[in-house]
């Protein structure tokens, strides 16, 4: 089963692979893209009367948060201390921002709705950030300067990878150290458990610059491929690369 | 503790799949079975560290010709030649070539092979998110309709 949908303005494409269960399946993914619409509603800081937005301008207090909101809050502010503050969703003079987090969070939740019910062979991408489960997929990375053409392609059975970059929305990810623009890096993925780690580790990596990709290897269970402003690659040991010719 | 290694330069025409040749010669075996798995090497990126300076060379996307390992089988040497274009590969050609029926058979199988790799089958693409203008011209598109 195939379905794509294009929610909190990305496309989010669902393939689910089990044998059987079609029309459970369908319900199921009816249920996922509801899910994530409802993320967007709650949680989306372009819509004034979400909870982000309501909270932002004191109309809610802390107390009186969704238990998720205040899960990624409290995300936020773990990576925000440990990049030493060059991730940071409180950006002076900027509402408060919390998609970096709100993304892998949600569609991580997306995939435990997918297991949950019963599914063990699918791929769910939101708009480029990953979770697969049942592979072998073959999961291709785009190449930072070609759109058409991929930097690598890496191996993945069951866990997310996530990439951040500047080629598709400008230079929209800020080093909060220094309120400009992270221009240090052309590109940066990781690979990890969750899309939970995964997408907030490389966005927040990525505005650390190139001191970042050191940070994101040295996170437990976290691999890293990242490409500098020079051109130069870099990636863990660890970062499962495919084997080519099959 | 992880340490991250550098790996290679990427160039403007830096891509995967990186399919290279390591011209030299080859010494091996007189079967005619080992003979694909020599004539298509293929490093990934990790190889490529540990490899030839090839990988740094500024490539702009300018043609390339290299000349694979001459491996010697029972039925005579096969040589091949491949030309890239960047790093695609644009055609593929014999330097060498025994006149027996079964290996002139056996070549053309040998370059499908080669170009099929080339064009490195994947699942889906991650990457810095996408908006939804953007995703009609992109490959994770591609994929999409082709499992539709």
């Amino acid at each position: 089963m195939n379905r794509v949908e294009h929610v909190m303005g990305f496309p989010v494409s669902l393939r689910i692979d089990d044998e059987g269960g079609g029309s459970r399946m369908g319900e199921t993914a009816d249920a996922l893209f509801a899910w994530l619409r409802e993320v967007d509603a709650r949680f989306s800081p372009f819509r004034p009367d979400s909870e982000v937005c309501r909270y932002d301008r004191g109309e809610l207090r802390l107390p009186q948060l969704s238990a998720d909101l205040t899960e990624v809050l409290d995300l936020c502010e773990q990576y925000r201390i440990a990049t030493g503050g060059a991730f940071d969703v409180r950006l002076p003079g900027r509402p408060l921002d919390p998609c970096a987090v709100v993304k892998g969070w949600s569609v991580q939740r997306a995939a435990e709705l997918l297991a949950a019910a019963g599914a063990r062979r699918f791929i769910l991408n939101a708009g480029g950030d990953v979770v697969v489960s049942g592979g072998p997929w073959r999961v291709g990375v785009r190449h930072p300067e070609h759109a058409d053409q991929l930097c690598t392609v890496l191996e993945l059975t069951d866990g997310a990878v996530a990439t951040s970059a500047r080629y598709e929305r400008g230079d929209h990810i800020v080093d909060g150290r220094t309120g400009r623009p992270a221009t240090g890096l052309l590109s940066l993925s990781v690979v990890a458990a969750s899309l939970t780690e995964a997408d907030a580790t490389a966005t927040a990596a990525f505005a650390m610059g190139p001191e970042g990709v050191d940070w994101a290897a040295a996170r437990p269970g976290c691999e890293v491929f990242a490409v500098d402003a020079e051109r130069r690659v870099r990636r863990t040991a660890g970062f499962p690369v495919a084997t080519v010719a099959a | 503790m992880k340490r991250v290694i550098p790996v290679l330069v990427l160039s403007v025409a830096g891509l995967i799949p990186v399919w290279r040749y390591e011209p030299s010669i080859g010494t091996t075996t007189s079967s005619t079975s080992t003979a694909t798995p020599e004539v298509v090497s293929t490093p990934t990126p990790t190889a490529t560290s540990s490899s030839s300076s090839s990988s740094s060379t500024p490539s702009t996307s300018s043609k390339k010709v290299v000349q694979g390992t001459a491996i010697n089988t029972s039925k005579g040497t096969v040589q091949v030649q491949v030309t890239f274009e960047g790093d695609k590969i644009s055609s593929v050609s014999m330097l060498q070539q025994p006149d027996h029926p079964q290996t002139t058979a056996a070549v053309p199988v040998l370059i499908e092979e080669t170009l099929k790799a080339q064009s490195s089958k994947i699942d889906t693409v991650s990457g810095a998110t996408i908006t939804s203008d953007a995703y009609v011209q992109s490959l994770q598109a591609a994929i999409d309709a082709k499992g539709a």
